[in-house]
């Protein structure tokens, strides 16, 4: 990107208004408060508490009012596709990364609610995370987190997409290990970014792809129109390609199966990370991607019928497994993964609307029992207290069930599907003693190389 | 010789870049400033990087090479071009950050006059193009390395490693050239002299940069030598910088050769990536990170396409300048705490933070983080090897993503885990963090605008594809009087 670059052309958008530069608001706004309270912690001279939530609160309520205003002029003009070109960012012969960004009738709405909810959670953890050691360190990563989330929903370009969708998965990783000094936090933290890291490929392929078929990254080269009614330009076969990559990449994000191991496990972050996190706005980024790829959906519907069938087996997993979990935010985690999948579902029947309102208000609801939830075991134990006793429970689907088939179901729950036990010994440890063996191998031949000396007549004379 | 060059300003630049660092070393073997060792080699070492920055003011940056001395083999003795005017400041920038900030244990009277003879003698290589110094300089770089690690206790085994391995390379370095020179296969009616010149100059390239399976030298001298010593011999690259001028510049007669460099490179990398990841000490995961990066480089440069070859060198910067903020954090958390294991968590977070911080950022921007120049570089040698051979793309792809597994988890072994400590004991120093701030503003900086620096080296691999389709001619060469008259 060039400084001529960050001009907005003229006639750069449908209309000569004031939304491409509330787009650019919407970018600056979260990225000068990291730059506000990052730039300083590096230096050694971290803000105080105060000033830091200021300066956060400051740059998502910048975001959260761009937003607004976007969602608004748009609304008034019946939601068209505004793209708003920023520049080439780097070129090299006729492969050019463009700055793209795109307020449409999915993007725009999407921000304000995610926008929103960082704003929420900023004054939330500000005084949650009070004189905890890491406090800098967190809104930090929750700037970083809110920067990725913009450029992710805002990209008109794959390019511009894949960035928002790295920031995402490292502040996600780094908030499950926020707590660093507990092994489980390390493990839960290590098992996401590795789940992450492996599925980022297919967003990389398909960007590679897509490049490779309409020489630009750029979303209007693949399709065009207003959402929800977008048409694919490429195609079924390219758009089945892409699409099958965007899902993969999708499956991750998601916690879909057989990736859906981490979340329960992300949990180890604190409160207010868990609730933005895996209960409103990371663990939707895959369905987003997806709803802002429907067009190539449409024009592949085979693979539709693939999304249908790993959200329907993560719903079912999901329900079954959080009946049994004794802890409230691994119950909450499966919750979310249930909904995550049945929203999968929606978009692999092509649906457009429902699946976001299902987005939106899940994640609403989610996130708030997540950060209730520390408060609501203490009033849990309020009540068991008063009432001298657990309170009488509700009768669930699973008393229907005969009593053999419950124990079956129960000890299949318990051991989370066996999901974990099956990667772990099909997958992982075959393939850990692979690699540990041919470790072990060229380090004996160094070893044994180092120990080899070229003696000449005179040296070997003298060996005792 | 171009227009809009100042040839006399342009090879007193030169001048200065190689002998500032011999300057100071001689300062320090005569014991001029003896209680200063750090101050002289960072002034040598600065005075170099000016003068390396100040280049682009003597010529156009846009021109092809400006050359002076003899030449041979379509190489001048002194030649400045586009990768000369974007690799010296680069590596002159690493190479003073790493003696800046590096412990005062390891920056002994010995230690210090071999880093900077390594260092001028990695200078004089890149503004050479000339073949017979190619291969001279390249032992010259080799030399002080060997020295250095010999001189560490306990580095002996490495040091024969290093010895053995990078002796071969130098051999058949010096074999390939003068059978190439002798018999040049870019010429039509080229016999089996040329080819086979060709062919091991290639193994000696292979074995120089670390490509599997002569990869092993590098986590070798990782292990055992001190880190300054070991950056010195990684950093500038000096495979990479080999293979440009003898091979990429002469494509055409060396077409076979780079083919097999350019599918050999990503399954290093990919073999990096995977043995990387089941590591014990750090040490050996930087060096194995070293040969990983190294080996993308290698892929981008022997591609075909100019995003390749563009990407393979914002990737050989960008690596660069990982891989010594990596250096420079894991020597400073050596010196503290002593030999760093990755087998269980070490805790060592809340005893120094800010080192946390620096690692995990710099370790992130080696791997392809949006932000950083890496990303780009990834994004152009992904796009140029799928474009170019499927299969390598592929192999690229996942080398970066197991790469950046094995970086997070060398990050929680160090950092994560109980902490024995409630504040830092082992505050950063002010010249380590002065170093790395620096580091990383540059590293950003450039990731978040790589349009000019990329423009650069576009222009630099344009001219280098040029060149591989215009046979080289021999120009009268302009000697340094004439030029100074």
């Amino acid at each position: 990107m060039t400084a001529a670059a960050l001009t907005i052309p003229a006639g750069s958008t449908e209309g000569s208004d004031f939304v491409p530069w509330l787009v650019v608001a919407q970018m600056a706004a979260p990225a000068l408060a990291l730059a506000a309270i990052g730039v300083p912690a590096i230096l050694g001279r971290p803000l105080a508490e105060r000033t830091t939530t200021r300066l956060v609160g400051a740059g998502f309520a910048t975001a959260f009012a761009t937003a607004i205003a976007m969602l608004v002029i748009l609304a008034a003009r019946g939601f068209p596709a505004e793209i708003v070109h920023l520049g080439t960012w780097f070129a090299v012969g006729h492969h050019e990364a463009t700055i793209d960004l795109v307020a449409d009738g999915l993007s725009v709405p999407y921000v304000c609610f995610s926008t929103g909810l960082c704003l929420l959670v900023n004054a939330f953890a500000g005084k949650y995370l009070h004189r905890e050691p890491g406090f800098t360190r967190f809104f930090v990563l929750l700037t970083v987190f809110g920067l990725g989330m913009n450029l992710m929903v805002l990209a008109g370009s794959i390019d511009v997409l894949f960035a928002g969708w790295e920031f995402i998965g490292i502040s996600s990783m780094l908030l499950i290990g926020f707590f660093h000094e507990r092994p489980n936090a390390v493990q839960a933290a290590m098992r996401a970014f590795i789940t992450y890291r492996i599925c980022d490929a297919g967003i990389l392929v398909a960007g590679v792809v897509v490049h490779g078929a309409v020489g630009s990254g750029d979303f209007d080269r693949l399709f065009h129109g207003p959402w929800p009614d977008a048409r694919c330009l490429v195609s079924p076969v390219i758009a089945a390609v892409v699409a099958v990559l965007m899902i993969f990449a999708a499956l991750g994000k998601t916690a879909q199966v057989p990736f859906s191991g981490w979340l329960p496990r992300a949990m180890e972050g604190p409160t207010p990370s868990s609730a933005i996190f895996y209960g409103a706005l990371s663990i939707h980024a895959g369905a987003y991607v997806l709803l802002r790829c429907e067009p190539l959906l449409d024009a592949a519907p085979a693979v539709g019928w693939l999304l249908i069938a790993i959200g329907g087996a993560t719903a079912l997993h999901a329900s079954v497994v959080g009946r049994v979990q004794t802890d409230l935010k691994s119950m909450l985690a499966y919750g979310s993964m249930m909904q995550a999948g049945l929203i999968f579902v929606e978009i692999g029947l092509g649906w457009r609307v429902i699946p976001l309102l299902h987005v939106v208000s899940h994640a609403v609801l989610r996130s708030l029992q997540i950060l209730r939830s520390p408060s609501a075991l203490h009033d849990r134990h309020a009540l068991v207290a008063a009432l001298g006793g657990p309170p009488g429970g509700a009768r669930s689907l699973a008393d229907a069930l005969p009593p053999a088939w419950r124990a079956a179901a129960y000890r299949v729950a318990l051991e989370r599907g066996y999901e974990d036990m099956v990667v772990m010994r099909f997958v992982v440890e075959p393939f850990r003693r692979v690699v540990e063996r041919i470790d072990a191998a060229e380090r004996a031949w160094t070893t044994w190389l180092g120990e080899l000396r070229l003696r000449g007549p005179r040296d070997r004379g003298r060996r005792p | 010789m171009s227009s809009g060059v100042d040839p006399s300003s342009l090879l007193a630049a030169c001048g200065i870049t190689v002998g500032s660092p011999l300057l100071a070393a001689a300062a320090v073997r005569l014991r001029w400033w003896p209680d200063a060792p750090r101050r002289v080699a960072l002034t040598g070492l600065v005075a170099a990087l000016l003068a390396a920055a100040s280049m682009p003011l003597c010529r156009d940056p846009g021109a092809g090479a400006t050359e002076f001395g003899g030449r041979l083999g379509g190489g001048a003795m002194v030649s400045v071009d586009g990768v000369t005017m974007v690799m010296l400041p680069f590596v002159a920038a690493c190479l003073a950050l790493v003696i800046g900030t590096a412990p005062r244990r390891s920056l002994d009277e010995r230690s210090t006059q071999w880093f900077l003879l390594g260092a001028a003698a990695t200078f004089a290589l890149f503004v050479t193009a000339h073949p017979v110094l190619i291969v001279l300089l390249g032992a010259a770089t080799a030399l002080p390395v060997w020295r250095a690690t010999r001189d560490t206790p306990g580095g002996r085994p490495a040091a024969r490693v290093y010895a053995y391995t990078i002796g071969v390379s130098l051999c058949g370095l010096a074999i390939g050239t003068t059978m190439m020179l002798a018999d040049p296969p870019w010429e039509r009616g080229c016999g089996w002299v040329g080819t086979t010149g060709g062919w091991i100059v290639a193994l000696a390239v292979i074995v120089r940069e670390g490509i599997f399976p002569f990869h092993f030298w590098c986590p070798a001298l990782f292990s055992a030598a001190p880190l300054p010593t070991a950056l010195l011999a990684t950093v500038p690259q000096v495979g990479s910088y080999t293979a440009l001028r003898l091979l990429v510049g002469h494509a055409d007669g060396v077409a076979n050769e780079l083919v097999i460099l350019a599918q050999l490179a990503p399954i290093t990398a990919l073999y990096g990536g995977l043995v990387a990841l089941v590591q014990r000490d750090l040490r050996r995961l930087i060096g194995i990170l070293a040969f990983t990066q190294s080996a993308l480089v290698l892929a981008g440069l022997a591609g075909t396409l100019p995003m390749e070859l563009a990407g393979g060198m914002a990737l050989w910067i960008a690596s660069g300048l990982s891989l010594t903020g990596i250096g420079i954090v894991s020597a400073a958390l050596e010196g503290r705490a002593g030999p760093l294991r990755l087998d269980l968590p070490q805790g060592r977070f809340w005893d120094a933070p800010a080192l946390a911080a620096f690692f995990l950022l710099f370790g992130l921007s080696g791997i392809g983080m949006p932000g950083t120049l890496s990303f780009v570089a990834d994004d152009l040698i992904v796009a140029g090897s799928l474009a170019d051979h499927l299969h390598g793309g592929i192999l690229v792809i996942l080398a970066t993503m197991f790469s950046g597994i094995a970086v997070i988890r060398g990050w929680f072994g160090i950092f994560g885990g109980p902490t024995t400590t409630d504040a830092p004991r082992h505050a950063i120093l002010p010249r380590e963090r002065a170093g790395l701030a620096l580091l990383l503003a540059v590293i950003f900086g450039i990731g978040v605008v790589p349009g000019p620096l990329v423009t650069l080296l576009e222009r630099a691999s344009a001219t280098l594809l040029r060149e591989r389709h215009t046979p080289p001619v021999n120009p009268a060469p302009v000697s340094p009087e004439a030029v100074l008259r």
